[in-house]
């Protein structure tokens, strides 16, 4: 090997990336060819300087913990589960009657089941989409305590016109808006400031599903109507609190 | 909650690693948080894809898809100048003004300086290889280039990195030793 064959293939000596004939004819070539050597040295070199003076940035701590938390809450995605066969020659022994009671049975138990799910679902969302945004920095795409800036903001990038009411009269302080999306819809989520918590109001129109209230992962959502608008209110701030705030921004709301 | 589990003890582990690439291509503390925060959700979402394989690599190619992103959203003046030529015109970026020599004397802040001054198609295999020691195979994957172009960017940013007149500067100094 000489040296016009040899030096391209330093770098890949050096990397490791060269089999074993390779290896040892460039090894032979090294030991005779002082140019070559130096080359090696000057790539072996550059390697220990980066390793030695160039930081190696370990992830915080904090960064860290959120990734956790934003783990825990966000939903798994189920792995599909085997339905139990039934036994096809005992429902037609058990008679007509037992397979519609067992029938009906089973659509309500279903149903209340299905609702049920969608609602937990639903709770679940909207905490995921409120850690995700008071961790991200994506809290408030339009930052204004005043309600007449805010909501023509949110209309102009929705389907409906979320009403929108700062109380910080009462200790609830408007801080802003950003739009998000809750049950593959996009949705107005109005933010608020209540001492040092954080509070995001999700606004849609008025849709069939309740939730029922109460805590995910330390999160407390709460809901109510007014204004042909249902509000769900998600925050770390205690349950009464946040049901009591929900319910009065949807009535004071619903007064033009 | 088996999907998480799995995901923590294939991912998690990784974090580091993750967190050091995005540092070096956003070149901020608080910018590298929100990459690696977006990569982590992107790979809770695609999870699934990730079948046997190395999950280190797998999580950094989605730091570097979710950094191009962050880039186009936030920076898109950075992808414009991530080509060849860009590094021919990294070596004048690398000479130091004088305020700037006066203020910067460590010696390694010279030499992460000059790795901070490549374009990022050059700085991330320099640090998949030299950082993460990932086979050319590897970093071919994650930066989705071949392997030829690995070893061609690989010679150019080291280099470079050897010629700077950052470190040519120390180099003369360390031999005259006199600052």
């Amino acid at each position: 090997m000489n040296c016009q064959q040899a030096l391209p293939l330093i770098a890949a000596y050096v990397d490791g990336e060269v089999d074993r004939l390779q290896r040892l004819s460039i090894e032979k070539h090294l030991r005779a060819c002082a140019d070559c050597a130096a080359e090696r040295e000057s790539l072996l070199s550059l390697r220990a300087r980066i390793r030695a003076e160039v930081p190696y940035f370990t992830a915080p701590p904090a960064l860290r913990k959120r990734l956790e938390t934003i783990l825990e809450v966000t939903p798994a995605v189920p792995a599909p589960k085997p339905r139990p066969s039934g036994n096809r020659w005992r429902w037609l022994s058990a008679g007509a009657l037992t397979g519609c009671m067992a029938t009906v049975l089973a659509w309500f138990v279903g149903t209340a089941l299905v609702d049920w799910r969608a609602n937990d679902d639903l709770a679940a969302e909207a905490v995921a989409s409120h850690v995700r945004a008071t961790l991200g920095n994506h809290l408030v795409e339009i930052a204004s305590s005043d309600q007449h800036t805010v909501k023509p903001w949110l209309s102009a990038r929705l389907d409906y016109s979320p009403p929108v009411r700062d109380l910080a009269n009462e200790g609830f302080a408007l801080v802003g808006g950003r739009l998000d999306s809750l049950d593959r819809r996009p949705v107005a989520v109005l933010v608020y400031r209540y001492r040092q918590h954080t509070i995001d109001v999700f606004v849609r129109p008025l849709s069939a599903s309740r939730l029922p209230l109460r805590a995910v992962r330390g999160f407390n959502v709460a809901q109510a109507t007014g204004a042909d608008m249902d509000w769900i209110a998600v925050s770390d701030v205690s349950a009464d609190v946040l049901s009591s705030f929900v319910n009065r921004l949807a009535a004071v709301a619903a007064v033009p | 909650m088996s999907d998480h589990s799995r995901f923590e003890k294939r991912v998690l582990p990784h974090l580091d690693a993750a967190y050091n690439l995005a540092r070096w291509l956003t070149r901020d503390a608080h910018d590298a948080e929100d990459v690696v925060q977006d990569a982590c959700v992107r790979a809770l979402k695609y999870e699934a894809s990730l079948h046997g394989g190395d999950g280190r690599a797998w999580l950094l190619t989605i730091v570097r898809h979710a950094f191009y992103d962050w880039c186009e959203r936030n920076r898109p003046a950075e992808i414009v100048r991530d080509d060849g030529a860009a590094i021919d015109a990294a070596v004048d970026i690398a000479s130091p003004g004088p305020e700037e020599a006066a203020l910067r004397n460590d010696a390694s802040q010279r030499l992460a300086d000059a790795l901070a001054r490549l374009p990022p198609g050059f700085r991330q295999v320099v640090i998949l290889r030299e950082m993460e020691e990932l086979s050319y195979k590897d970093i071919a994957r994650v930066v989705d280039i071949p392997i030829g172009t690995v070893m061609s960017r690989l010679a150019r940013a080291r280099n470079l990195l050897q010629r700077s007149p950052l470190l040519r500067a120390i180099a003369g100094r360390a031999a005259g030793g006199e600052t």
